[in-house]
């Protein structure tokens, strides 16, 4: 949307605010005790920042954004759009998608896809005693300590039928039903196939009185769709080596990494315009499906061949020094040039840049670094799946 | 512009004199403000505002130059800053000039309550006063940084206009960005 039309929305919203304000009684924000010390002019009843003109404060936020960018200080500009609804179009407007900033600041960024040439770099904790795996944004929990920003946690459930992780905003509400709940990795019995869902509230119902509404964040009737399977190779032979995977993403065409490709983001819309397409207001954290979760021409990952290193005796991956524990669980994923004899025609250089990386660099630690076109979601997911042991695998 | 004529007697140099103290030094322009104060300021000083800079240059400012958005107040505060930025020293060429200059921005704005910054904003903008209005800017997001939006609120005494639903989907989002 672009800034003329937030000017001319604003002035138009503040005329008829400041005309249906004159027999109101003043109402105090929720949680905060009535300050007499700023309204000495009871009358007068209306904040004078209401006046500021949109593109001084667009500046004023614009600061804010520019330079709060780590985590925990990342906060402020969420608290900017949490203030009001111009405050809120001002904030979305200045804050980047990932893919552009490198920067997560919503819950919502965290289903968009990552930046194309830097990756995120987040670090995995695990917690055997409970099943629960958290993700975090930073370097490591040495390097980034007890400020890292947590992003995602799952829960590990065992099931007759193998295992089930389901993904959470929060660290500690596993519950399907919970507004919280991203999505689920459910594997088969032998742990070699696993299915990522990834959960879509439904959209918002602008026909019914607003009485009517239920609240979309906490809905049975939303939606789960499957986006993406991952196979790990059945070692029937025991040939020693590394296990192979293959993740076929459902919802990312093969087109977003061949030239000049892009991930379509179709919004939902909260803030339903008519016919006018604007930003959503109110994404807090629907995805990037828009309805159309299966593509024609999926993009597939596959793990980097490991070379044989004569000397070390042991098969090895350079990763840049983001993991330093040999593991089998290790692992790097890049875009698959051919499949079944098709090319899928990826440029070269694309062919090169590992879009997953994940693996250990302590006890229970383990690092998780992802770049475009995957998101962060689908990259915890991935990475959740080499937890579960697979004996036949190895 | 000073009357350079030869006084040829002592009733020419009174009036030359009288002609002087009417007209302004060159170099110092008078400002008057909404409500009738006025500030005498060099010229310098005066080009720090865009819009006067651009009235010397096409040459339609006259010496006295009316500022009707501004009060007296507010106009005094803009000109004690605009005094002492009218060099603004190089951060690498005279470090101890731009501290000396910062530690004065500092003790300048902590004295000042938000209305009045607020209103520093507003005349500045309405100036083209460019430094003063980014350091003023800078100043309010300060304001902001590591405030929940509910202290953002009451500190600028903004109305919550969300619908309950946007207030719950934004209680949410808060719940993930402030869970530590």
């Amino acid at each position: 949307m672009s800034l003329k039309n937030i000017v001319r929305e604003f002035r138009v919203k503040n005329k008829c605010k400041a005309i249906g304000r004159r027999g109101r009684s003043h109402i105090a924000p929720e949680g905060s005790s009535v300050s007499s010390s700023l309204s000495t002019n009871e009358g007068l009843n209306q904040s004078i920042w209401v006046d500021l003109p949109p593109e001084l404060l667009l500046d004023i936020i614009h600061r804010i954004e520019s330079e709060q960018t780590l985590w925990p200080a990342r906060r402020d500009v969420v608290a900017c759009a949490s203030v009001c609804r111009s405050w809120r179009e001002m904030t979305k407007e200045v804050v980047k998608v990932p893919e552009v900033s490198g920067l997560l600041t919503f819950p919502i960024s965290l289903r968009q896809p990552g930046p194309r040439d830097d990756p995120i770099q987040c670090f995995i904790k695990r917690e055997r005693a409970t099943g629960i795996y958290r993700l975090y944004l930073g370097l490591s929990p040495a390097l980034s300590g007890d400020k890292s920003k947590l992003l995602l946690s799952a829960k590990r459930v065992r099931r007759a039928t193998g295992a089930e992780f389901v993904v959470s905003l929060s660290g500690n509400d596993f519950s399907r039903s919970s507004s919280n709940y991203i999505g689920k990795l459910r594997s088969n019995f032998l742990g070699t196939k696993f299915t990522v869902y990834e959960n879509q509230p439904p959209p918002f119902n602008r026909k019914l009185p607003p009485s009517m509404q239920v609240s979309p964040w906490v809905s049975s009737s939303s939606s789960s769709y499957n986006i993406a399977s991952i196979l790990y190779e059945l070692n029937v032979l025991r040939t020693r080596g590394p296990r192979r995977m293959q993740c076929i993403m459902h919802s990312i065409p093969i087109s977003a990494i061949q030239e000049g490709g892009k991930i379509q983001s179709p919004p939902t819309d909260f803030i339903n315009q008519g016919k006018k397409k604007k930003k959503p207001l109110m994404d807090f954290c629907s995805g990037n499906l828009g309805g159309e979760s299966v593509v024609k021409e999926p993009l597939i990952l596959k793990n980097k061949s490991p070379r044989w290193h004569e000397q070390l005796q042991c098969w090895c991956l350079n990763f840049k020094g983001r993991v330093t524990v040999a593991s089998v669980k290790n692992f790097q994923l890049v875009a698959a040039a051919a499949e079944a004899g098709k090319n899928m025609n990826i440029p070269e250089e694309e062919q090169e840049r590992v879009i997953l990386q994940f693996g250990k660099i302590g006890k229970d630690i383990f690092t998780m670094d992802y770049r475009y076109p995957i998101s962060a979601f689908q990259a915890f997911a991935i990475c959740l799946s080499s937890f579960d042991t697979k004996p036949v695998c190895e | 512009m000073s009357s350079s004529k030869k006084s040829s007697d002592g009733k020419s140099s009174e009036i030359e004199e009288a002609v002087a103290s009417l007209t302004m030094p060159f170099n110092k322009i008078l400002l008057t403000s909404s409500d009738g104060e006025s500030f005498e300021i060099d010229e310098a000083v005066a080009r720090k505002f865009q819009i006067i800079a651009h009235m010397i240059e096409d040459d339609c400012a006259g010496k006295a130059i009316p500022i009707d958005n501004v009060t007296g107040d507010i106009l005094s505060k803009i000109i004690e800053y605009a005094k002492k930025h009218v060099v603004e020293p190089d951060e690498d060429e005279d470090e101890e000039a731009k501290k000396k200059l910062d530690s004065w921005d500092a003790k300048f704005v902590e004295k000042l309550d938000l209305e009045t910054i607020f209103k520093i904003i507003l005349a500045a903008n309405y100036l083209n006063f460019e430094g003063l209005l980014g350091f003023a800017s800078q100043t309010v997001a300060d304001y902001i940084k590591d405030k929940t939006p509910e202290e953002v609120r009451e500190i600028f005494n903004i109305e919550n206009d969300f619908t309950p639903e946007e207030e719950e989907a934004i209680r949410k989002e808060n719940a993930w960005t402030f869970n530590g």
